[in-house]
């Protein structure tokens, strides 16, 4: 959990392409441990993507996304120095945020 | 379920949604108009998530691409592409019919962000993979039989 975001953000003329990675465990409640006991959900509820500082994509999530989860996006008519912002919030309150840039890809 | 049913609720409070607000990441006047329903990731069957939805009746589209393994040796991390090429898609939503909760994912999109991702996916059993695409207040479908060897809800 306390391993970074990784976003890579590149740009090839006006399209732009952002790739991230959240680390997370994104357990979905169903599975037991070595002891039986079952592990409790905790998973990413919620994710926003926004560019320049307005949120563009915005993610609900279920406990059906693989653990750390590595989603990819798509856009059209960004440029190089343009910037992303990643933010998401689990089911028990926890929260984690990125930023990066766009560069030429 | 006790302590799920307790977020849930915990999520549509309004200090939540401040603090979201108060960490700048969403903006008021500036975020979507979206409010997903939470009710619907934890529908237990694939109809009546579409129900919640609002997506029961989609009809069937060929301006949806969806790319996804035939057979996925992993069903803890099962890759899928989609792309909407239908004019004004707002929200993208993805079911697995068989998982114990068939919701597994929606976005919505604003430019210019455009209609499609990419994200990996956990698959219990060999189930239909179903994509949603909503634009115009209107909802597409197209759904594909995906083929897991060893299951991934772990």
């Amino acid at each position: 959990m306390s391993d970074p975001i990784k976003i890579r953000a590149t740009v090839r003329g006006s399209d732009g392409e952002v790739r991230v990675l959240l680390p997370h465990p994104m357990e979905s409640g169903q599975r037991r441990d070595a002891g039986g006991q079952a592990v409790p959900a905790h998973f990413i509820t919620s994710l926003t993507l926004s560019i320049n500082g307005r949120p563009v994509i915005e993610g609900g999530l279920g406990t059906a996304v693989s653990a750390n989860p590595l989603f990819g996006f798509q856009f059209a008519g960004v440029k190089a120095g343009d910037k992303v912002a990643v933010a998401w919030l689990d089911n028990k309150g926890q929260r984690g945020s990125a930023e990066a840039v766009f560069a030429a890809g | 379920m006790g302590s799920r049913r307790h977020f849930l609720q915990a999520f549509g409070s309004a200090g939540v949604l401040a603090g979201l607000v108060g960490s700048g990441l969403l903006r008021p006047g500036q975020a979507l108009a979206v409010d997903f329903n939470r009710a619907a990731f934890d529908a237990r069957s694939a109809a009546d998530a579409l129900r919640l939805i609002g997506a029961t009746g989609a009809e069937t589209s060929a301006d949806i691409l969806l790319k996804a393994p035939e057979i996925a040796e992993n069903g803890a991390a099962v890759p899928i592409e989609v792309i909407s090429n239908i004019p004004g898609t707002t929200r993208l939503s993805v079911l697995v019919d068989k998982n114990p909760f068939p919701l597994a994912l929606q976005f919505n999109f604003a430019p210019p962000a455009v209609a499609r991702f990419q994200a990996k996916l956990k698959m219990g059993e060999s189930s239909r993979l179903r994509i949603v695409a909503s634009a115009g207040g209107r909802h597409y479908t197209v759904f594909r039989e995906v083929k897991v060897t060893a299951g991934g809800c772990g």
